[in-house]
């Protein structure tokens, strides 16, 4: 299972809507946002003259570079299949991604706030809240987790339920029957470029030059501080252990397990 | 313990203004030290531990979407759209999701105040509500006494003012102006009666249209939730867009048709259109004879209007408009030709909207899938204070009966009129203002003519929710509650699409929470001042509960059966689509719709639509025009942090051309300066785009807050108002012009002028 949203452009009017209800859903500062909406244009594209909008939110990356960089100390923590109920034991630092609905969550408690994963997103969707800071920490990290305590509670995430055109779309993407597959199936897009490429799964659709324009927001680079963050990690924090398997992993875990593998 | 600087300054913030602390911090404190809020890792959210009070109806726009609240330990956390509903449902705009901000706004009047400073510069004085009440009672006495009823002047927006209105008018106060009409709405209402009988308002059913036009519409940019949904859900569905535009606005991003037309010649474009449709029988014609009323003076009054004629004047290409004629006339009579909304732009837009509405009937799209639709709202009661005896009729009062002025004007005042008494004392003197939830400041043309006016008077009296600009003036401020802690307004609506299964629904604002400090409901308020005026036996309603039972009763509705209902009743409705074989009825002087006006000619208007050029912009200036921010109400909403978070200036919008050769980047700062000299107070900055004409700059009205106390939106952008120094009436209805103003460019203090 891979948790995912499509917005639709064509639907879209650019409320603000969204990032508002997000804001008292989950008491995010004014001046932060987990999510939030740019306006684009009136611009001209190959496609003609475009003006369109950016609701922009964590990407739950296939392969986020936010996790790998994070020097809390790690622990081993279990994971549940919220369908199945099966279990399985990772060790993670203070951010990972989940194995079963492979949303990108964050452990505040253990957050040291230093930021290196915010400094790692290319899409800039977390921010560190200094307010937040304690004898043990600089801040604490936040970003969009898709609503996961309210999709649990069944619940659409805030910004999804508010959404007044239904522009928002979320469910699982490897479900070939869910709305977002169907989106997907239809050409929804991440925002991508040659040298960012860690598998969004926040998605966007619509017509070619509103397409065109919102393609202008994509991160061209993978950050600077990735690479010195990402050594700077690897010194701190022992070698992930390979995770282990405690409950029947399902395959998507098994798949994690093997890519974490990889990445080492 | 060691406190790092950020932290210490939290505390600080957080123990200050505990109004405005994020629930969860609230919550911590119990376990903390006294004072001391710890603000929480990981917030719940909103759906835990928290109950939801329903029955509530938003007024951060008047659209009114019927929501709920989420409360957690007395403490309204969020606002959600009322699941229940059939209109709005479950979603809401930004700004209904933003109210929660304005309910803790810090900045909110709280108390009631005298102003011991000056007007306009303000020193408050805390007072009680005794004082303030028996103040006001007894400066309103004391000019009724010497100069009548007709003495006092009133200045009201808002569901919260009907109370006060109608107390107003018992008393025989003939002077009421309500900027809704007169800049905004009033011609929309006024000309589409006069055509067709019946006042549509945006009752246009743009989900089930074939085709749509926008004439200056931005729908997107302007938000008004279920009006929205029916637009995309119209656009989705296939339907052809035309707008008609000369800025790429949100609407123009979504259209199949952008009309870049040149500012002021609408009135022209439609003229040319409908010249164009009836000599190319591109109009629906069985319609027509029955229904409309001269179709063939019209036909010969628009022949002037050819083709290059209306494309020269316009500044587009005769391909438009044969495009468009074409489109329209083929998908007759499924085609959603939008009244509009705000309408006063040029000073002529009485015979815009009379054009736009000839065109309706010889589309004959109405009481259609698609066109505009007679929605069958359930109705409810009134409020009414007794018929009572007055020593002068207020009716011979009227100012603009007086001036022998203005036959087709919408209700109230216009206020050119009501300022020009306040100012000279003529036809009578106008002494006492009293101000109920507007901000003149901002709306009416002028500024200084407002100040000037205000400042003339023995006594001003202001109630607002938040301290607005023309709070400032004020000699008593008293502090009301906001729309989540009053009762007053009933909402009646339909399901939202028109080809669903048809059902009514009434809806009575109920508060979601109790009023903090000393704000009060407006019943109340005006029940405690008549009571010092001598009008207490008169009282109609004893306090606002029992208002809005009254007004329910008829609908054989109360709050408490509201209250059990989750907010709202639902019935089963009627379809507004005519059923065949059945035929259109117009309540005019024809019977049918007027293309000829007879009425009008009797007035000595125009009896069809003509159109007026428009001053040009002198050399080195462009026209200057406003519309809506998607995050605002106006200025209403300029102070709510979430809000201004999200727009917190309004960009100018320059053509890129043009700012290439003016030297000007995205992101400059500038000043606008206008015709006369006048020079906007706030800079902001530059935005340079391909999707504006270059005749035009565009900012987003409701920007430019004056009064220092607003904290959060005090000096951020520009006030497009406070350039509207010339202004423009339009005999009809005493309804002024707002884009008829001109500006340049100043930056570095240097003025940059417009090329040609």
């Amino acid at each position: 299972m891979q948790y995912g949203m499509v917005i639709d452009l064509d639907k879209c009017v650019g409320c603000h809507a969204c990032a508002v209800a997000c804001k008292a859903e989950w008491e995010v500062p004014t001046q932060y946002g987990r999510n939030w909406l740019r306006r684009l244009g009136p611009s001209n594209t190959p496609h003609g003259l475009a003006s369109t909008y950016y609701p922009g939110l964590c990407n739950h990356c296939d392969q986020p570079s936010c996790v790998e960089v994070c020097p809390a100390d790690t622990v081993m923590m279990e994971f549940k299949d919220s369908k199945t109920g099966k279990t399985m034991t990772m060790e993670v630092a203070a951010t990972w991604k989940d194995p079963f609905n492979g949303t990108v969550q964050v452990d505040k408690k253990r957050c040291l706030g230093c930021g290196a994963c915010a400094d790692a997103c290319p899409y800039g969707a977390r921010y560190v809240n200094p307010d937040l800071a304690d004898d043990d920490s600089d801040g604490k990290v936040d970003k969009c987790t898709y609503c996961m305590p309210r999709v649990e509670a069944g619940l659409e995430p805030a910004c999804v339920q508010t959404c007044l055109s239904h522009a928002r779309v979320f469910g699982d993407l490897d479900d070939p029957n869910s709305e977002v597959a169907k989106l997907v199936q239809k050409g929804a897009t991440g925002l991508t470029s040659a040298n960012v490429q860690i598998g969004p799964n926040s998605r966007y659709i619509g017509n070619k030059r509103d397409m065109a324009l919102l393609n202008t927001s994509a991160p061209q680079e993978m950050p600077e501080a990735n690479l010195r963050r990402n050594m700077l990690a690897h010194m701190i924090k022992p070698a992930m252990e390979t995770a282990k398997n405690i409950g029947l992993a399902g395959i998507a875990g098994t798949l994690l397990v093997k890519s974490l593998d990889d990445d080492k | 313990m060691t406190m790092n600087l950020t932290r210490r300054k939290f505390l600080q913030a957080a123990s200050v203004a505990a109004a405005s602390v994020p629930l969860s911090n609230v919550v911590a404190r119990a376990e903390t030290a006294p004072g001391v809020a710890q603000a929480p890792l990981i917030p719940l959210g909103s759906f835990k531990d928290t109950k939801t009070v329903t029955g509530g109806i938003c007024e951060m726009c008047f659209w009114r979407c019927q929501l709920v609240g989420k409360i957690k330990s007395d403490r309204l956390v969020k606002l959600e759209g009322n699941p229940k509903g059939i209109d709005n449902g479950p979603a809401l705009c930004a700004r209904g999701n933003a109210g929660i901000k304005l309910v803790y706004d810090p900045d909110r009047l709280k108390y009631p105040m005298k102003n011991v400073g000056q007007r306009g510069k303000p020193v408050w004085k805390k007072i009680s509500w005794k004082e303030a009440l028996d103040t006001c009672a007894s400066k309103l006495k004391g000019t009724i006494k010497k100069y009548g009823a007709k003495g006092i002047g009133l200045w009201y927006h808002g569901a919260s003012a009907h109370y006060p209105v109608a107390f107003f008018e018992y008393l025989g106060v003939p002077n009421t102006y309500e900027p809704a009409f007169y800049q905004c709405r009033g011609q929309t209402a006024m000309a589409m009666l006069q055509t067709m009988g019946f006042v549509p308002n945006e009752d246009v059913d743009m989900a089930n249209s074939k085709a749509m036009l926008l004439i200056g519409s931005h729908i997107g940019e302007n938000i008004h939730l279920s009006h929205v949904k029916n637009f995309i859900k119209g656009l989705q569905n296939g339907s052809k867009l035309v707008v008609v535009d000369p800025r790429f606005s949100s609407s123009a991003a979504k259209a199949d048709i952008w009309v870049k037309i040149k500012p002021a010649t609408d009135t022209a474009f439609l003229l040319g259109l409908m010249s164009y449709m009836m000599e190319n029988g591109l109009y629906n014609k069985s319609f027509v004879e029955k229904h409309c009323h001269g179709f063939d003076q019209l036909k010969e009054h628009v022949s002037e209007w050819t083709l290059d004629k209306t494309a020269a004047e316009c500044d587009i290409p005769v391909s438009q408009i044969k495009e468009v004629a074409a489109l329209l006339g083929k998908n007759a009579p499924n085609v959603s030709i939008h009244p509009g909304r705000h309408a006063s732009w040029y000073g002529d837009d009485y015979q815009r909207v009379r054009a736009n509405a000839c065109l309706t009937g010889l589309l004959g799209a109405m009481d259609c899938p698609g066109g505009i639709v007679r929605i069958n709202r359930m109705s409810t009661g009134h409020v009414h204070w007794p018929e009572v005896e007055h020593e002068e009729d207020p009716e011979e009062f009227a100012l603009a009966e007086m001036a022998e002025k203005y036959p087709f004007r919408p209700p109230g005042t216009p206020p050119h009129l009501m300022r020009e008494a306040m100012i000279t004392g003529e036809p009578y003197p106008i002494k006492s203002l009293v101000v109920w939830g507007t901000n003149p400041i901002k709306t009416m043309p002028q500024q200084e003519e407002t100040m000037k006016a205000i400042k003339n008077m023995d006594f001003v009296m202001v109630t607002d929710v938040s301290p607005t600009d023309v709070t400032m003036w004020a000699d008593i401020l008293l502090p009301e509650a906001c729309y989540l802690e009053r009762y007053d307004h009933i909402e009646k609506g339909t399901q939202w699409d028109q080809s669903a299964k048809p059902q009514q629904f009434i809806s009575a604002r109920m508060p979601l929470i109790e009023p903090m400090f000393e704000r009060k409901d407006p019943v109340w308020i005006i029940n405690e001042l008549a009571k010092r005026m001598g009008h207490g036996g008169d009282i109609p309603v004893h306090n606002q509960e029992e208002m809005v039972d009254h007004m329910l009763e008829e609908a054989h509705l109360s709050i408490e059966k509201l209250r059990e209902l989750d907010g709202i009743y639902i019935q089963e409705g009627e379809s507004p689509y005519l059923k065949p074989g059945e035929e259109p009825t117009f309540d005019t002087d024809s019977g049918k719709i007027e293309l000829y006006s007879g009425a009008l000619e009797d007035e000595e208007f125009a009896p069809m639509p003509v159109y007026t050029r428009a001053e040009e912009p002198p050399k080195g200036f462009a026209r200057l025009i406003y519309g809506r921010s998607p995050v605002h109400s106006f200025n209403r909403s300029a102070n709510n942090a979430w809000l201004c978070h999200e727009m917190p200036e309004n960009p100018v919008w320059i053509n890129d051309e043009l700012a290439d050769k003016m030297g000007l980047k995205d992101g400059d700062r500038v000043y606008l300066e206008n015709q006369d000299g006048k020079r906007s107070g706030n800079s902001t900055a530059v935005k340079v785009t391909p999707g504006i004409r270059k005749d035009v700059v565009y900012i987003a009205h409701g920007y430019g807050t004056y009064n220092p106390s607003m904290t959060v939106s005090y000096k951020q952008g520009i006030d497009d108002n406070a350039l509207n120094t010339k202004a423009k009436i339009e005999g009809e209805t005493g309804v002024g012009g707002m884009r008829i103003n001109f500006v340049r460019i100043v930056k570095d203090n240097k003025i940059i002028n417009i090329p040609a």
